[in-house]
C-alpha cells in the first residue's frame, strides 16, 4: 500500500509540477460517486422476492428509496420470465413453473418523477393487473437513478396467480 | 473481383521468381540496409509529436491477444476490450473515434465506437507500429485528437531473394493454438508476399470461482469464462512493381474473427443460462456471440519526379460485423418472435461498412523548408441489420487538404508547421422499429411503430494547425509540439435513439453536436547518457466542446421504454498528465527501466462537472529488470526480463462507472535465438499474471460487472525464419 502511494505521489507530482500544481491538491467541490439504494426487503415493502401476485387484483408498489444527496426517477417493468432468461439481481431463488410459450402475457412499463432535492422517498404506486392475461414466472424490474445520474437496478422474480 | 486480384498476384509471384535469376546492383542493396537502420531515431528525432516505434521483435517478446494487448506495456498506452482476444487502443485515456489506426498508409475504418469488439487486424502482418501521442489531426484529419497508430508490414526484401518463416504460438491460459506461415519472393523489380494466420482459443480462466453480476451471483465452472472461446484467420497476399523512380505495390487483406460473450452476461444484464450446454466443452462458441469480416485491398504508389516524391494510396474495406444472440424480447418487442420478420431470429445486430479511400501526398524540398502537401479523401457507406437498433445506416463523405512544412534551421534545430482544411458530410438514414409501442400523444395512449431515426443531413468544416519544434544537442534532446485536432460527430452521437439493453440505457444522440475540437500541447524532454537515459513526456489538453453520453435522472417511457436516458451532449474538458521513461546500465548485461503514465481529466462545464472522462487509466508505473547475457555458440541474444507493474486506484469516475481499486501484477519474459544445423529458432517465453492475481481493470468492457482479468498464463512463441534463395555478394 505504503509502495503504491509513493508511485502515485512520485507520479502525480513530480511529472506535473512541470505543468500544474493542481493535480496535487484535491478538488473544492464535492462530485457525488454513490449511487442510490433501493430496499425492497423492509417490513412493508411489495413485491417482495418471490412474491405471489393475482390477476384482476390491483398491487401498491411499495419501496423504500434512498440516496446520500439527491433521488432522480424510477421505474418499473413487469415482464414474463416464462422462458427463465432470468433478471433476478437477488440472491435467493424462487420456485419456477415449468418452461412455457407466452400467449397473452402481462406488460408493464412505466416511469414515475420523484419531487425535487429529496434524498429518501417511499413509493406508494398503485400497479392494476389485468384479469385476462397468462399466470406464471414474471419479472418486476425497478429502476431507480439519482440526480447525478447513477442508476441501481433490481430485479425480483415475482409469480401472477 | 477477389479473384481477378488473386491471378494478378499469382502472375507476378511468377514473374518475380522468374526475374530473380537476373543479377542485381550492389550498391542498391546497401543503401537500402544502411537506410532502414538508421531511419527509426532519425524519424524520432525530426518529429516534433511524441513518436515511438516498434518492432515486430517487441511484439513477440510482449504478444498478447490482441496487436494492441502487445502495445499496452508501453506508457500511455492502454486498451479498453472485451474477452481475451478483442481489445482497442487508448492513447492517455482517449479512444474509440479519437484514436486513428492506419494500416498500410490507409485509415483503418471498422466499428470504432464500439467498446464490445476489437480492431480487425492480424499482428503476425504487423512488422512495424509507429505511437503518435498527439495531436496529429494535420496529418491524418477527423478523428486523430489523441493520436495515431500506423502500422506497417514487412520492408522489401532484399532483390533476388526467396524466403518466408513459419510462425507458432501457444498460450496456457485459454488453451490457445495458432500460428502464421509467410512466403515472399523478390526479384530486382517485382516483389510478392503471401500469409496465411491461424488460431483458436477455449473459454479463458480467471482467478475465481464465483462473480457477481450486479448481486446476482454466478458459478464458474473451472475457472472458466462460459463461452469466451473464439477463432481467428487471416489471409495476406501483396505484391507490386518496384522500378527506381516508380513503385506500386497491392496489399490484400481478410481477416476474420469469431468469438464467443460471456454467457452469463450479455452487455451487463444477468442471465440463467443452460450450464451443462456451456461447461460440456471449453472450445465451443454458443449464443451470444459475434462474427466480423474485415477485407481490404490498398494499392501504395510511389513515384520520384524532379525533386518531387508523389505517393498515392487507394484503399477499398469492407467491414462486416454480426451479433448472435437468441431473441430476448425487451419493452414493447413482442413476446414471440414473429415468423413474418425477414431477419434471423438469433441475428440481433448488423453492420456492413464499405469505405473507399485516396490520398495523396507530395514531398518536395525548396531551400531549407520540407514540404509536405496532401489530400484524404474517403468514402463511406454503412448498412445496418438485425432486430434490435443502435446506430441507424448512413453515408459519410470526408475530404481534407493540408501542407506541412519542415524547416531546418541548423543539424540542431528544426521547426514545424502545418495547416489543413477539412470537409465532412454525414447523412443518415431513417428507421422505423419492427414493432408498435405504447406511447402516449395528445393525452392519448396510442400503439403505433416508433420512428427511430429520420433523415438527416448535416456538413462540417475545420480548420487545424500544428506548430512546433526539434532540439537535438549531444546528450539532451527536446520536443515541443502545440496544435489544434477535431473530430466530426459520428453517426451514433447525432442519431442514437433507442434503447441499449446491454446498459439498460435508452440513448439519444442531438443532431446538433459540433465538430469536436481540441488543443493540445506536448513536451518531451531526453537525456542520454552512457549507462543511462531519461524520457519526459508531459501533455497539457483543452477541449471546449468534448461529446460525451450523459446518463441523466431521467427514465423515458415514450421512446426509451421506461429506461434511463443517456443523453449525448458537449461540455469544456480539462486534461493533462504525461509520461516518464528511465533506463539504467547496471553493467553490461544487465538494464533496469521504470516507467510511469499519470493522467488527470476534469469536465469544467455541462451536467457532469467536475466529474472525470469515462475510461481514464488510472496512474501505474512499471519496473523493469532484464538480463541480456553475451551470445554464445547456439544461443545468440538471449534474454530474461521481469516486469512489475503497480497500479493506482481508480476514485475518479463518472456515472455509470464504479471505482476501481489498485493492483500489482507481475510479468515475466525471456528467449533466445537459437541455431540449428544451419536453421535460425526464435524462442519467446512469457508468464502473464505469475502470481494469479485477482485484479479489476478499470478500463474492461466487464469491468462494471466486476468480471475480473485474465489469470495466470504463460505464452510460447516459436518462428522459423528461413531463405530458399539469397543473393550472394
Amino acid at each position: 500500500m505504503r509502495n503504491q502511494n509513493f508511485s502515485k505521489t512520485l507520479i502525480g507530482c513530480g511529472l506535473l509540477g512541470l505543468m500544474s500544481l493542481s493535480g496535487c491538491t484535491k478538488d473544492d467541490k464535492e462530485i457525488d460517486t454513490e449511487y442510490p439504494t433501493i430496499d425492497v426487503t423492509h417490513a412493508d415493502a411489495f413485491p417482495k422476492q418471490c412474491s405471489v401476485l393475482t390477476r384482476g387484483e390491483t398491487i401498491v408498489f411499495k419501496a423504500l428509496l434512498k440516496d446520500n444527496m439527491q433521488l432522480g426517477s424510477y421505474s418499473i417493468d413487469i415482464h414474463h420470465n416464462f422462458d427463465h432468461h432470468s433478471h433476478s439481481t437477488e440472491v435467493n431463488s424462487c420456485e419456477m413453473d415449468p418452461i412455457k410459450g407466452p400467449v397473452n402475457p402481462f406488460l408493464y412499463i412505466k416511469s414515475f418523477p420523484i419531487p425535487d432535492k429529496v434524498s429518501s422517498y417511499q413509493t406508494n404506486t398503485e400497479i392494476s393487473i389485468p384479469g385476462d392475461i397468462d399466470p406464471g414466472d414474471y419479472h418486476f424490474m425497478i429502476m431507480l437513478t439519482d440526480a447525478a445520474g447513477w442508476q441501481t437496478i433490481k430485479g425480483l422474480s415475482i409469480k401472477i396467480k | 473481383m477477389l479473384k481477378k486480384y488473386y491471378i494478378l498476384l499469382l502472375w507476378l509471384l511468377i514473374v518475380a521468381i522468374a526475374d530473380a535469376q537476373s543479377p542485381v546492383q550492389k550498391e542498391h542493396v546497401l543503401k537500402e540496409v544502411v537506410a532502414q537502420a538508421n531511419r527509426t531515431e532519425i524519424r524520432k528525432s525530426e518529429e516534433s509529436l511524441n513518436i515511438e516505434i516498434i518492432k515486430a521483435d517487441y511484439i513477440r517478446q510482449h504478444l498478447g491477444g490482441s496487436l494492441m494487448k502487445s502495445l499496452e506495456r508501453l506508457p500511455g498506452i492502454k486498451t479498453i476490450g472485451i474477452g481475451s482476444g478483442q481489445s482497442k487502443p487508448l492513447i492517455r485515456g482517449l479512444g474509440f473515434n479519437r484514436v486513428v489506426v492506419v494500416e498500410n498508409g490507409i485509415k483503418h475504418e471498422g466499428q470504432q465506437w464500439g467498446a464490445d469488439h476489437g480492431l480487425e487486424l492480424d499482428q503476425f502482418a504487423t512488422y512495424q507500429v509507429e505511437l503518435i501521442k498527439g495531436t496529429a489531426s494535420f496529418m491524418y484529419g477527423s478523428d486523430a485528437i489523441a493520436g495515431v497508430i500506423n502500422t506497417n508490414p514487412a520492408p522489401l526484401p532484399s532483390i533476388n531473394t526467396i524466403g518466408g518463416s513459419v510462425d507458432l504460438v501457444g498460450k496456457s491460459n485459454n488453451n490457445l493454438y495458432g500460428g502464421s506461415a509467410n512466403l515472399y519472393a523478390r526479384s530486382r523489380k517485382w516483389m510478392i508476399n503471401g500469409r496465411i494466420t491461424f488460431q483458436e482459443y477455449a473459454d479463458y480462466r480467471v482467478p475465481t470461482d464465483t462473480v457477481h453480476i450486479y448481486n446476482y451471483a454466478v458459478g464458474l465452472h473451472k475457472n472458466f469464462l462460459r463461452n469466451t472461446a473464439g477463432r481467428e484467420s487471416g489471409l495476406h497476399l501483396s505484391g507490386g512493381y518496384i522500378g527506381n523512380q516508380f513503385k506500386s505495390l497491392f496489399y490484400i487483406s481478410n481477416v476474420f474473427n469469431k468469438s464467443g460473450f460471456f454467457a452469463n452476461a450479455h452487455g451487463l444484464e444477468p442471465r440463467r443460462v443452460n450450464t451443462t450446454l456451456h461447461d460440456k466443452s471449453n472450445r465451443d462458441i454458443l449464443q451470444p456471440s459475434q462474427e466480423v469480416n474485415h477485407f481490404k485491398i490498398i494499392n501504395r504508389n510511389t513515384l520520384e519526379l524532379n525533386h518531387h516524391r508523389i505517393e498515392i494510396d487507394l484503399g477499398y474495406q469492407k467491414n462486416f460485423r454480426q451479433e448472435y444472440n437468441q431473441y430476448v424480447n425487451h419493452g414493447y418487442m413482442p413476446p414471440i418472435y414473429p415468423d413474418t420478420l425477414n431477419i434471423p431470429v438469433n441475428l440481433e445486430r448488423e453492420f456492413n461498412k464499405q469505405v473507399y479511400s485516396v490520398n495523396l501526398r507530395d514531398y518536395f524540398q525548396v531551400g531549407l523548408h520540407a514540404f509536405t502537401a496532401g489530400i484524404n479523401s474517403e468514402y463511406q457507406d454503412n448498412n445496418i441489420g438485425g432486430w434490435s437498433f443502435l446506430v441507424p445506416g448512413f453515408r459519410q463523405y470526408n475530404t481534407g487538404i493540408f501542407l506541412y512544412d519542415k524547416i531546418t534551421i541548423n543539424n540542431s534545430f528544426l521547426l514545424h508547421a502545418a495547416m489543413r482544411y477539412d470537409y465532412g458530410m454525414l447523412k443518415m438514414q431513417e428507421y422505423i422499429d419492427w414493432f408498435p409501442s405504447t406511447i402516449d400523444q395528445n393525452n392519448e395512449t396510442i400503439s403505433q411503430k416508433l420512428t427511430r431515426a429520420e433523415n438527416l443531413q448535416r456538413t462540417f468544416q475545420s480548420w487545424v494547425w500544428s506548430a512546433g519544434l526539434n532540439y537535438n544537442a549531444d546528450k539532451f534532446n527536446t520536443k515541443l509540439n502545440i496544435g489544434k485536432s477535431f473530430r466530426m460527430p459520428i453517426a451514433k452521437e447525432l442519431s442514437a435513439n433507442g434503447v441499449n439493453y446491454h446498459y439498460f440505457s435508452y440513448e439519444k444522440g442531438d443532431p446538433t453536436l459540433a465538430p469536436e475540437q481540441s488543443y493540445q500541447v506536448d513536451l518531451s524532454m531526453g537525456w542520454n547518457a552512457s549507462k543511462w537515459s531519461v524520457l519526459v513526456s508531459p501533455f497539457y489538453n483543452y477541449f471546449p466542446n468534448y461529446i460525451y453520453l450523459n446518463p441523466t435522472p431521467y427514465h423515458d417511457y415514450d421512446y426509451g421504454a421506461g429506461n434511463q436516458v443517456f443523453q449525448y451532449a458537449q461540455s469544456k474538458v480539462l486534461r493533462y498528465g504525461g509520461e516518464i521513461q528511465a533506463k539504467y546500465k547496471v553493467i553490461k548485461s544487465l538494464t533496469t527501466e521504470v516507467s510511469g503514465e499519470y493522467l488527470y481529466a476534469k469536465q469544467l462545464s455541462g451536467n457532469k462537472k467536475g466529474y472525470t472522462l469515462p475510461f481514464s487509466p488510472p496512474q501505474s508505473i512499471l519496473l523493469n529488470l532484464t538480463w541480456s547475457p553475451a551470445s554464445g555458440k547456439y544461443f545468440s541474444k538471449p534474454y530474461f526480463s521481469l516486469d512489475y507493474r503497480i497500479t493506482g486506484s481508480q476514485n475518479n469516475i463518472v456515472p455509470p462507472e464504479k471505482k476501481t481499486p489498485g493492483y500489482q501484477v507481475f510479468n515475466f519474459q525471456a528467449g533466445s535465438n537459437i541455431s540449428l544445423n544451419k536453421q535460425e529458432v526464435q524462442l519467446s517465453m512469457q508468464v502473464q499474471n505469475i502470481l494469479n492475481t485477482r485484479y479489476l481493470n478499470h478500463t474492461s468492457f466487464y469491468r462494471l460487472i466486476e468480471l475480473p482479468e485474465q489469470g495466470r498464463n504463460i505464452v510460447l512463441s516459436l518462428r522459423f525464419p528461413f531463405k530458399i534463395k539469397e543473393e550472394k555478394n
